[in-house]
């Protein structure tokens, strides 16, 4: 899971990502790219995230965690 | 060759009034602010107008907005270059209540506004108009909006439907174009100019002078023309190369020169395989290109070999080339030519084009701030805007003079030591904005330093931005105080503001990296607060 999360981060914030990649560090991740990113993570992981936590996932770990959250609820 | 690769590039510049990114992400384009259409970009190859009913509860203002967008459009087609093609999207109300009052005030609007882009598209060749509703009749109301993105990023329209979307509008785009020429591939002797040049010489040729020389000329200008519109001009002619180029350097009367044209066959291959070779040189389609040769048998070469490129009958007299020149350019280089549906719509709004006299209510901008009837809220911050205040800093990238980021108690602390902080509120006759502007100002002795100065991209394009600083600059001179400082500090996103300063009469005092410096003396300016807006200070 990790890996498609960091394929879909590289190919919306069009930049290499890394395992502790998060909004300060990354100059693309701005907040038009950070809903797109979202709705592609929607898409693919068939997941819908409150506004709440959209707006708490600052970062590609945080990200992680979230999904399998919500995949565990499944 | 630059403008050659931007031809192959689409490009963009849209005007909106919602969010709509995601839904031109694939194009290279650039956006307008929200409603504002005091920027054009003038590099664009083609722009866009993309409005759609506003998402608010109050159906009047709904229908007043809409009928004002009409008024947005005109003033900004009168401001558009009419060589460039502006594609227009109909207007859709994609959040209709049908059971409340004033349900129908709105069905009118939208019709009045669809109506008038079809009167707007006979005056303008231009304009294109796209029916929006062919792409949204797809998909159900529930489809059409996905709240939560709505109430997190102002995108009304689901982002899902971004990828349908961009196939739609591709594949619109291409058909708008398709009619449309790119190329104009020109012949030499007894086209460009009257005689043969490797007969008659370099000074023998007809080109300029008494007729038939003036026709020639006539007819090249007109070429030029073309050429400025954007049109690729190519030579394809059998002549020795070395014999034209001196034409061009010694034959001061010739107006088509070498760097006119994108491309140059100039050889004694036939004319086939040379356009040809022009196709993929120019990386254009053999059905884009049109061949103009004096020559009858070059000419049935040319329709019988490759059948898609346009061959029109040359001439045969040269005082005949104005009425060919026109003839040509309407027919294949109109930036816009009526498609058979298109003609059947101008029928049934000729009519009541003729009956409304389309004008547009405004002269020019400041006319149209004017009728805005814009209410400026200056306040200082209090215990209740604070947290909207500090907000702002966080949030604001665009029109962020220092980008300066602080927490309601950075805020406090900063009152505490003094500081004047001003939030300002917008009203205008549709509606209130709320805090969308803020300034910082540290007060040091007689002199003061503006710490940050910065506002909401919602309320850009109405000349806001110098109001509410010519308003602070006032306030501090009447305040006495003597000086002020302040700074630009450069980011990825607040290019635009590099220069707000200076407006002001700001002097720079230095200039290292990313920061200018800058600072005003308050005796010597003439502040002119402008009469467009309302001022309210509490």
């Amino acid at each position: 899971m990790k890996e498609k999360i960091k394929e879909i981060a590289t190919e919306v914030f069009e930049v290499q990502v890394h395992d502790d990649t998060n909004q300060n560090n990354c100059e693309n991740w701005d907040s038009l790219r950070h809903l797109n990113f979202i709705i592609e993570l929607e898409t693919e992981f068939d997941v819908s995230f409150e506004p709440e936590e959209i707006a708490s996932m600052t970062s590609l770990s945080i990200v992680e965690s979230m999904i399998q959250e919500k995949s565990n609820n499944i | 060759m630059n403008w050659l690769v931007k031809i192959r590039y689409m490009e963009f510049f849209i005007f909106r009034n919602i969010t709509i990114v995601w839904f031109f992400s694939y194009f290279k384009s650039s956006i307008s602010g929200y409603e504002d259409i005091s920027f054009i970009d003038p590099d664009a190859e083609r722009y866009i107008w993309f409005y759609l009913a506003p998402i608010k509860t109050d159906n009047k203002v709904i229908s007043a907005e809409i009928r004002n967008y009409i008024d947005l459009l005109k003033l900004t087609i009168s401001r558009i270059p009419s060589s460039k093609t502006f594609i227009i999207f109909t207007l859709s109300d994609i959040y209709s209540i049908n059971t409340i009052t004033g349900a129908n005030d709105i069905k009118e609007a939208v019709k009045y506004y669809n109506s008038t882009l079809h009167e707007l598209a006979l005056e303008h060749n231009n304009i294109k108009v796209l029916d929006f509703e062919n792409f949204l009749s797809r998909y159900s109301s529930t489809e059409l909006i996905d709240w939560k993105y709505y109430f997190i990023s102002q995108m009304a329209l689901n982002p899902r439907l971004s990828n349908p979307f961009h196939d739609w509008f591709k594949k619109q785009v291409k058909s708008i174009e398709l009619k449309r020429k790119k190329c104009l591939i020109l012949d030499l002797d007894n086209t460009l100019w009257g005689g043969i040049l490797g007969e008659d010489g370099i000074e023998g040729i007809q080109i300029g002078g008494d007729y038939p020389g003036k026709a020639f000329l006539m007819f090249q200008k007109q070429i030029e023309e073309l050429g400025k519109q954007g049109v690729i001009l190519a030579v394809c002619s059998k002549n020795n190369i070395e014999d034209v180029r001196q034409a061009w350097s010694l034959n001061n009367s010739i107006v088509l020169k070498e760097n006119h044209f994108a491309a140059l066959k100039i050889n004694w291959v036939n004319k086939a395989d040379n356009i040809k070779e022009l196709a993929q040189e120019l990386n254009i389609g053999l059905d884009s290109m049109v061949f103009l040769d004096d020559n009858p048998s070059e000419r049935d070469l040319i329709k019988t070999v490759i059948p898609e490129v346009e061959v029109p009958d040359f001439p045969t007299q040269p005082y005949m080339l104005p009425e060919f020149f026109k003839s040509i350019a309407e027919k294949y280089f109109s930036i816009y030519n009526l498609t058979s549906e298109d003609l059947s719509k101008t029928k049934q709004y000729k009519e009541n084009a003729l009956r409304n006299n389309v004008k547009s209510t405004f002269t020019d901008m400041n006319d149209y701030i004017r009728s805005l009837e814009i209410e400026l809220s200056i306040e200082e911050v209090n215990n209740i805007t604070i947290v909207r205040a500090a907000q702002m800093t966080q949030k604001t990238n665009q029109f962020n003079l220092t980008t300066q980021r602080y927490t309601d108690t950075d805020l406090s602390e900063m009152l505490n030591d003094g500081a004047k902080i001003y939030t300002l509120s917008v009203k205008d006759k549709f509606g209130e904005s709320g805090i969308t502007g803020l300034s910082i100002c540290k007060l040091n002795g007689e002199t003061v330093d503006i710490d940050s100065f910065l506002l909401s991209c919602r309320i850009l394009g109405k000349g806001i931005e110098d109001a509410f600083m010519n308003w602070i600059l006032n306030e501090l001179k009447l305040l006495n105080f003597k000086a002020v400082n302040s700074k630009y500090i450069s980011t990825a996103k607040n290019i635009q503001v590099k220069d707000f300063y200076e407006r002001f009469g700001f002097e720079i005092i230095s200039e290292s990296g990313s920061i200018k410096s800058y600072s005003l003396n308050l005796g010597d300016v003439q502040i002119n607060l402008s009469d467009n807006y309302k001022y309210n200070y509490k």
